[in-house]
């Protein structure tokens, strides 16, 4: 807690043919982080292609593999626990002999299916003109006649009649379906060049019909539907066959996907190692209490292996994975924290401050213990995953419960159930009757969330070694006196009976003003850096001084921001009190189906707009007021190798 | 006036106000001739509106590049001007945008026939993220499709799904993508018409006035091409073209293709356009004229749409279509000024540059 997991550098030196089994190992330990060192310095030689080239190759293999488990209707289940990566050209073999012993059946359902979808086509176009007493291949031959049934967009019929108005012709329209139309067009056979030119852009389709098909249009709609049956009865025959090769090959196809992943996981790992004249150098991350059991995990492999394990250098601090080991019940928080950004190593991690602070200060803004416990209950059943439309929420349910526990308690300090102002006393106060109070509170509780950020401030620079800023920095020891001494400065000049003179406070506010003006060069003269300021006094200065001014305001609009929190209190007891008042204006009895009806979905209401309302501006006073004190994030995330990897 | 567009117009109004004062003004343009090669050009745009734009590394700025960039910037003004602009407005604006996803899946197609990379392809398109429906990666992965059958069945959810396919016949039987680009452009122009008589009152006739003309000015183009390059017949012509639109009417685009005389049909509608006195006897040169005074007809009724009522989407549409305007000049300049082409033969085509120095004029 409070810091990321310790860290330790690994370097793996092995032989070639070692490599692959000490890969696996390292991904079945789960700990690794792997560092990508292939893009190595001119000692190294060149990593042979074939890591990559095999790469390329299982991408394509687990391609065909997918492609074979969709024709069969085969999902892709989990991993299996016993996950053995198969080698290289085993899959090949593998994935070769399925595919000639599926590719019959998956090829004939698709030419069976084109099929039966081409003749019900043109069986849907011709039924319209089925009771047609003409023999349909003779409509080309025609002497006086020109005769041409096709589909077009029914938008183009008005043009198309319009584009004929100099030619004697007849369209009627057959069939409609959806934006199509079935139409005949009859004219005279020594217009046909006009007629076709004309049909041909006003976009109709002839209907052509495969030779086979003659007759009169009854006569060939009986053969068309003789030969749908007959292709439905081949769809239906590929389909038994498709769910026969299903049932045999489901196990074996899903196994496979995962075994030749597993594989890609490796070899596509392995392409990323340095590569000695002789030797593959692998180096990665691992928080150092699993140590050993990496370790042992690769001795147990091969005894050829040289596992050199060191701390991170001062240099390479900033490169270290970030791994953050904190309790399961902190998850809703961590995500907080990590979707701002993951610390630096290290650096303070805040989640546990913002698992105590988060719930806190939602509390304060949204203090009701009907909603809290509403909110809590709701929280619970997204973490218990009880309601499959709500599964994605899970992440949000530890969230939920806190934030409800705080709210459900400051309900009681507040006094207030579901809106009911009257029902619970208040073991504190209530916000709406003592407005001033609430506001001053919040404003006290702000300073200290701002001063817990800048001692975190204070610990980071120690743990850095940072001692300019420790000392000099806005948010470092210089800055944290300041801001107390204004805060005793206001008091002692505002409260008639503190105890304090001014004097003293005017005093610290001139030397850690100064401190913090001079910062730079106070930071050098004690690091002996020269010279003490780099681009020259005057210019310093006015950017120092300028700097200073920016910080002093940000510190005390910061702390005023906190107000809010006071603000959002007295505002939930008004927004109850509305649900309330247009309750008694629909029901002045105050009674009944529909004032109680009033009552509730105003609840929902509240809880719904106002929880997610006061959420967000809970995650602002974090993210900027809080964070912004110690914070700077930046981190890698950790990401321990494994046979399988996340995206899969 | 109803307060209701007042109401919905004037934040519109304010914006498209200020974005058109970041147009390129006549000195820039000047300035834009008078540069001696394409790297001044960029130069001098990296102090403009487009400036944002260019922020890559020099080598990867090759004219086709910095064309896709520019229209970078169309882009986002489309973007930014459609989620202001209120219903039934706001489908208008949206079907303009669309008429550069119709280019899009045009250019794709070509690329498909052409077995064009996607690399080739990727920067001929515009760069289109909201209001679309054919986002890059459809497009991309119909570049890789091998042909034009299966790229066509990569789309079914977009709009032009139905269209395509079903003019995918033509193009299976006379192997070229005339009929499927002319399907496609007619369909997507219908559904733009239809979208501007949605519009009413004072609204339907300041937008008319912009996208009703352009309209026009596409249809009575296309029946002129048709006639003019491809020699098509009545018929054809007709079934082409568009039997609505705001000046040019159903009777006109018939006299074109009954092979009426064009200077005489072409003056009744736009009597002041010049360059027609010479169309029986050049017919080919005095189109690519008569393209340009169009050209310019247009744009003078986009700057119109400033003046007056104010609240419309004639004037979100008119800076749409101005900027479309400029940045096809630009891209010409480009073209011209990386290709060493003499000034003389390409200024008089600049229309954006020409109207400015009217103006000041």
């Amino acid at each position: 807690m409070f810091r990321p997991l310790k860290m330790s550098k690994v370097e793996i030196t092995v032989p070639e043919h070692a490599v692959l089994p000490v890969t696996e190992a390292l991904a079945r330990s789960e700990v690794f982080h792997p560092v990508d060192t292939n893009p190595v310095k001119e000692d190294a030689a060149p990593l042979p292609a074939s890591w990559r080239s095999q790469s390329a190759a299982l991408t394509d293999l687990e391609r065909r593999v997918l492609e074979m488990m969709e024709s069969l209707e085969i999902e892709v289940e989990p991993p299996p626990e016993d996950l053995h990566p198969i080698d290289i050209s085993a899959a090949k073999q593998d994935v070769s002999d399925l595919e000639e012993e599926v590719k019959e059946a998956i090829q004939g359902r698709r030419e069976a299916l084109d099929q039966l979808e081409e003749l019900s086509k043109y069986a849907h176009h011709l039924e319209p003109v089925e009771d047609l007493d003409i023999q349909l291949d003779t409509l080309h031959h025609l002497r006086y006649t020109f005769i041409l049934i096709g589909v077009m967009p029914e938008a183009n019929i008005s043009r198309l009649q319009s584009s004929l108005d100099l030619v004697p012709f007849v369209l009627t329209p057959l069939r409609y379906d959806g934006n199509l139309v079935t139409v005949m067009l009859i004219g005279r056979q020594e217009d046909a060049k006009i007629l076709n030119r004309a049909a041909r852009s006003a976009y109709l389709n002839p209907l052509e019909l495969p030779e086979q098909y003659k007759g009169t249009p009854k006569e060939i709609l009986l053969a068309l539907r003789r030969d749908i049956t007959l292709s439905q009865q081949h769809v239906q025959e590929w389909e038994d066959d498709i769910r026969h090769l299903h049932n045999v090959h489901k196990q074996h196809l899903a196994v496979l996907l995962w075994r030749i992943r597993a594989r890609r996981t490796l070899v596509s790992t392995i392409a990323s190692y340095r590569k000695l004249r002789f030797l593959y150098l692998i180096t990665g991350w691992v928080p150092s209490e699993q140590v050993a059991k990496l370790e042992d995990g690769v001795l147990t492999v091969t005894d050829q292996a040289l596992i050199e394990v060191s701390p991170p250098s001062w240099q390479e601090r900033k490169t270290v994975p970030i791994a953050l080991g904190n309790p399961s019940f902190m998850d809703s928080f961590q995500d907080l924290v990590t979707t701002y950004a993951y610390p630096h190593y290290g650096e303070i991690d805040p989640t546990p401050l913002v698992a105590l602070s988060f719930p806190f200060i939602y509390g304060i803004m949204f203090g009701d213990a009907g909603h809290g416990i509403f909110l809590a209950l709701l929280g619970w059943l997204l973490l218990s995953r009880k309601v499959p439309i709500l599964r994605g929420l899970a992440g949000l349910g530890r969230l939920m419960i806190a934030c409800g526990s705080a709210a459900t308690l400051f309900g009681f300090l507040y006094g207030s159930v579901f809106g009911f102002e009257d029902v619970l006393p208040a073991l504190w106060l209530k916000p709406m009757d003592d407005i001033m109070t609430i506001l001053i509170a919040t404003v006290g509780i702000g300073m200290g969330l701002i001063s817990v950020g800048m001692i975190c401030n204070i610990v980071n620079a120690v743990w850095m070694r940072d001692w300019s800023k420790l000392l000099f920095d806005h948010n470092g020891i210089a800055g944290f006196i300041f801001y107390w001494s204004i805060v005793g400065w206001s008091a002692s000049a505002l409260l008639p009976g503190f105890p304090l003179p001014g004097w003293p406070f005017v005093a610290l506010l001139t030397i850690t003003g100064l401190a913090m003006l001079f910062a730079e060069p106070l930071g050098n003269l004690l690091q002996k850096h020269k010279p003490l300021v780099e681009e020259g006094l005057a210019t310093y200065l006015i950017e120092s001084a300028v700097e200073f001014f920016e910080s002093v305001i940000g510190v005390l609009s910061n702390t005023l921001s906190y107000v809010r929190m006071g603000a959002f209190a007295v505002a939930h007891g008004s927004l109850s009190l509305v649900v309330f008042i247009i309750a008694k204006l629909i029901a002045p009895s105050q009674s009944g189906f529909w004032y109680w009806t009033t009552v509730v979905l105003g609840n929902l209401f509240i809880i719904g707009f106002e929880g997610l309302i006061v959420g967000i501006q809970t995650l602002r006073l974090e993210y900027y007021e809080f964070f912004s004190k110690f914070f700077d994030g930046g981190g890698e995330r950790y990401r321990p190798l494994k046979l399988v990897s996340q995206q899969d | 006036m109803s307060i209701r567009d007042v109401n919905a117009y004037a934040f519109v109004h304010a914006t498209v106000r200020a974005l058109y004062a970041t147009m390129l003004p006549g000195e820039t343009w000047e300035s834009l001739i008078q540069a001696p090669d394409y790297p001044a050009i960029l130069a001098i745009l990296s102090k403009t509106v487009y400036g944002p734009y260019l922020q890559l590394d020099p080598q990867e700025l090759t004219p086709r590049r910095t064309a896709y960039q520019l229209r970078s910037h169309m882009s986002e003004m489309y973007e930014k001007l459609i989620p202001l602009t209120p219903e039934p407005g706001q489908q208008l604006l949206i079907q303009l945008w669309h008429m550069y996803e119709v280019d899009n899946v045009k250019a794709v197609l070509r690329g498909v026939e052409a077995k064009a990379t996607w690399y080739q392809v990727r920067h001929l398109l515009y760069p289109m993220h909201r209001y679309i429906t054919l986002t890059m990666a459809d497009m991309e992965k119909m570049v890789h499709a091998g042909s034009v059958e299966q790229a066509i069945d990569l789309i079914p959810h977009t709009p032009y799904y139905k269209v395509l396919i079903h003019a995918l016949e033509r193009y299976q039987a006379e192997h070229t993508l005339f009929p499927i680009e002319v399907a496609v452009e007619l369909a997507h122009r219908r559904a733009m018409w239809k979208s501007l008589r949605r519009l009413s009152g004072t609204g339907y006739q300041k937008a008319a006035e912009v996208i009703g003309t352009m309209l026009d000015i596409d249809n009575l183009l296309w029946a002129l091409r048709y006639r003019v390059y491809h020699h098509l017949s009545e018929q054809e012509i007709i079934n082409y073209t568009l039997p609505m639109g705001y000046k040019v009417h159903d009777k006109e685009i018939r006299a074109i293709a009954a092979g009426a005389d064009i200077s005489q049909v072409v003056s009744k509608i736009y009597p002041r356009v010049e360059g027609l006195e010479r169309f029986a006897e050049k017919p080919e040169a005095s189109l690519v004229t008569l393209e340009h005074a169009l050209d310019r007809y247009l744009i003078k009724m986009c700057r119109k749409a400033f003046m007056g009522y104010p609240f419309h989407v004639g004037i979100p549409a008119a800076y749409l279509l101005l900027n479309e305007h400029e940045i096809r000049d630009l891209i010409m300049l480009i073209e011209a000024k990386s290709s060493r082409m003499p000034l003389d033969m390409y200024i008089p085509m600049l229309e954006m540059h020409l109207q400015s120095r009217q103006a000041n004029n």
